[in-house]
């Protein structure tokens, strides 16, 4: 009786999150066909091949991809030394290092208008004939600064979990301490590092906040696709704000599949 | 080649070896003694915090470890999983810069010396682990090192691998001129390995020697005990009439020792003889003694015997028959004086 009990009370309890799931899952399916489908075909194909879309993406792809490149010249090696070393202001760092991940994006957006604006420093890079504020500059800055700490915290991660052992070893076979970063430590988190910077570029890509406090939302200049969103909602043309999201969602949806695939069974990030 | 180091560590006190050329060098301990601690300090992976190290009349203590020429196997073997076979072994190569066709010729010529050429293409993970274990020696031998490290070489293979790695890890020291510094937890890897052994305790070495003194001449309680000594008891040493004697409890045994008063003994297991009737021999303890349990492995049997005190004898299955010695029956058994080892009190650790 009391194993009847059980099952039938269980099956309800299951049959009730299972259920739950799936109406959650039903409503996300509804929500994002619901943005592609609204307009008709001819409108969203017209307004992607658009002058204005195209500009978007091509801006999104240049800036997302320096951002990227740099994001992985600095995390790599400061996430090894953070992993790595232990010094009195390690822990320190790693947190100070974290804190733009932490924020919203509109606040680092606003904190670097400051710096780069009426800062000493501002002031200073303009005197040398350098202004960031509101040029494409500022969006490859801006992309950078919220996603670096999200690639160290990535990468360091990884390294932490290379057991020291292979360095041990690869050192008493002669190797110095940059070829053990290079020819050991890095290629035993190439996983980590793909995924990682699958990630980092994607969201460089959909980075609005800090984006728009920082190189402005000028049309046709500094119109990354989220900055397209947002004008062609405020100007109510929908179907100029729904390519541009399409096209997020598309490499969202992108994104989502390659990091499954490299990083689908781990799931530590 | 001397290679003696005192350093003062938590895990470490004053760890003075010297090793010889060609020698294979066994150091037995407990985990946690320090020894992997003491091997990747000799490697140069951490230095110490006083004492040296010496190679070849030179002292080495601040030299990096990529410069130090010490080759080290850990028990795992971290063999590069997103490197080959070959690509492995030549790594240490690569890293001193030689040209690639000498890379290759090394490689080939070591893989062959220790029959692994068949596994050059292949990725380490579709490898045995005394495959592994063979590949990670090959990678560590190519740079010619002075010293090869093995950190619990056998512990991680079956029974049968076991037992051939065990030759062949022998054979290296006379293949390849190198020295052998071999870590285990295992007294018997020191029976057909080891030249010289240090047996290591809580961060200090307790007795050097070669594997028989070790085993027949145990210096403290914890190297009989660790060496297979099963018998350890604690009594008082005296004088009598008959010579010394050791008082266990009820039980009184003859023995041979400078020492008197509070006293530490053990008797080995292959020391003791069996009989059904009271024997006559030259050996002066003679007890009266139930089996209380015999325990088979493979072609010997362990028995147990109460005496007065719970004594651990070895038979063969043989002779086991031909006593026809079973669990409850009352045999006797004898020992020599000189088979009981005696330990002062004192020397004993906690």
């Amino acid at each position: 009786m009391k194993g009847k009990f059980k099952v039938y009370s269980g099956s309800w309890f299951q049959g009730f999150l299972i259920l739950l799931s799936g109406s959650l899952i039903l409503l996300f399916c509804l929500v994002f066909t619901s943005l592609v489908l609204w307009p008709d075909t001819h409108a969203l194909i017209r307004a992607l091949t658009s002058e204005e879309i195209l500009f978007s993406i091509q801006l999104s792809l240049i800036t997302s991809l320096i951002s990227t490149i740099f994001c992985a010249v600095i995390a790599l090696p400061v996430a090894y030394a953070l992993s790595r070393y232990h010094f009195p202001t390690s822990g320190f760092m790693g947190m100070v290092i974290s804190l733009p991940l932490s924020l919203p994006p509109l606040v680092a957006g606003i904190a670097l208008l400051i710096f780069f604006g009426p800062s000493f420093f501002g002031n200073i890079l303009r005197f040398i004939g350098i202004d960031i504020v509101y040029t494409t500059t500022a969006i490859v800055i801006a992309q950078f600064f919220v996603n670096v700490p999200y690639l160290i915290r990535v990468m360091r991660s990884a390294f932490d979990s290379v057991p020291p052992r292979y360095e041990h070893v690869a050192r008493t076979l002669g190797a110095s301490e940059s070829a053990v970063f290079l020819q050991v430590s890095l290629p035993m988190s190439h996983q980590a590092l793909l995924a990682g910077l699958t990630i980092t570029w994607s969201k460089a890509m959909g980075e609005f906040g800090a984006v728009l406090m920082l190189a402005g939302a000028t049309k046709m200049k500094t119109e990354t696709l989220p900055i397209a969103l947002y004008l062609n909602i405020s100007t109510g043309d929908l179907d100029l704000a729904i390519a541009s999201a399409t096209i997020l969602m598309a490499i969202s949806v992108g994104t989502l599949l390659v990091f499954e695939h490299w990083f689908g069974v781990k799931r530590k990030v | 080649m001397g290679l003696s180091k005192t350093l003062g560590d938590f895990h470490l006190r004053n760890v003075t070896l010297t090793i010889d050329d060609s020698e294979y060098f066994i150091i037995l301990g407990p985990s946690g003694a320090g020894k992997s601690l003491l091997l990747e300090t000799i490697a140069g992976i951490y230095s110490p915090d006083s004492g040296k190290i010496i190679l070849d009349g030179t002292d080495i203590t601040d030299r990096p470890a990529r410069l130090r020429h010490i080759g080290m196997v850990y028990q795992d073997y971290m063999l590069f999983p997103y490197l080959n076979i070959e690509k492995n072994i030549g790594f240490g190569l690569r890293q001193l810069r030689h040209p690639s066709h000498d890379i290759r010729k090394a490689t080939e010529g070591i893989a062959s010396l220790l029959g692994i050429t068949h596994l050059l293409s292949r990725r380490p993970d579709t490898l045995s682990g005394g495959e592994q274990q063979r590949v990670a020696i090959a990678r560590a031998l190519v740079i010619k090192p002075r010293i090869l490290l093995l950190d619990e070489p056998l512990s991680a293979l079956d029974a049968i691998t076991h037992k051939k790695m065990r030759n062949e890890l022998a054979r290296i020291p006379m293949l390849t001129g190198v020295s052998v510094i071999h870590i285990t937890h295992h007294a018997e890897d020191l029976i057909s390995l080891g030249h010289r052994t240090a047996v290591m305790d809580n961060g200090a070495i307790v007795q050097i020697g070669s594997p028989d003194e070790i085993f027949q001449n145990p210096k403290t309680p914890f190297v009989a005990a660790f060496t297979g000594m099963e018998n350890l008891f604690s009594g008082i040493a005296m004088d009598s009439h008959e010579g010394k004697v050791i008082r266990i409890g009820q039980v009184k045994i003859h023995v041979i020792t400078p020492y008197t008063g509070p006293v530490q003994c053990g008797i080995r297991p292959d020391a003791l003889i069996f009989s059904r009737e009271p024997l006559k021999s030259s050996a002066r303890n003679v007890l009266m003694a139930t089996v209380t349990k015999i325990r088979r492995m493979g072609s010997i049997a362990w028995v147990v015997i109460d005496c007065g005190i719970f004594l651990t004898g070895v038979l063969t299955i043989q002779s086991l028959y031909e006593l026809r010695i079973d669990e409850g029956d009352t045999i006797f058994i004898a020992f020599k004086a000189s088979a009981v080892m005696v330990f002062p009190e004192e020397t004993q650790k906690k």
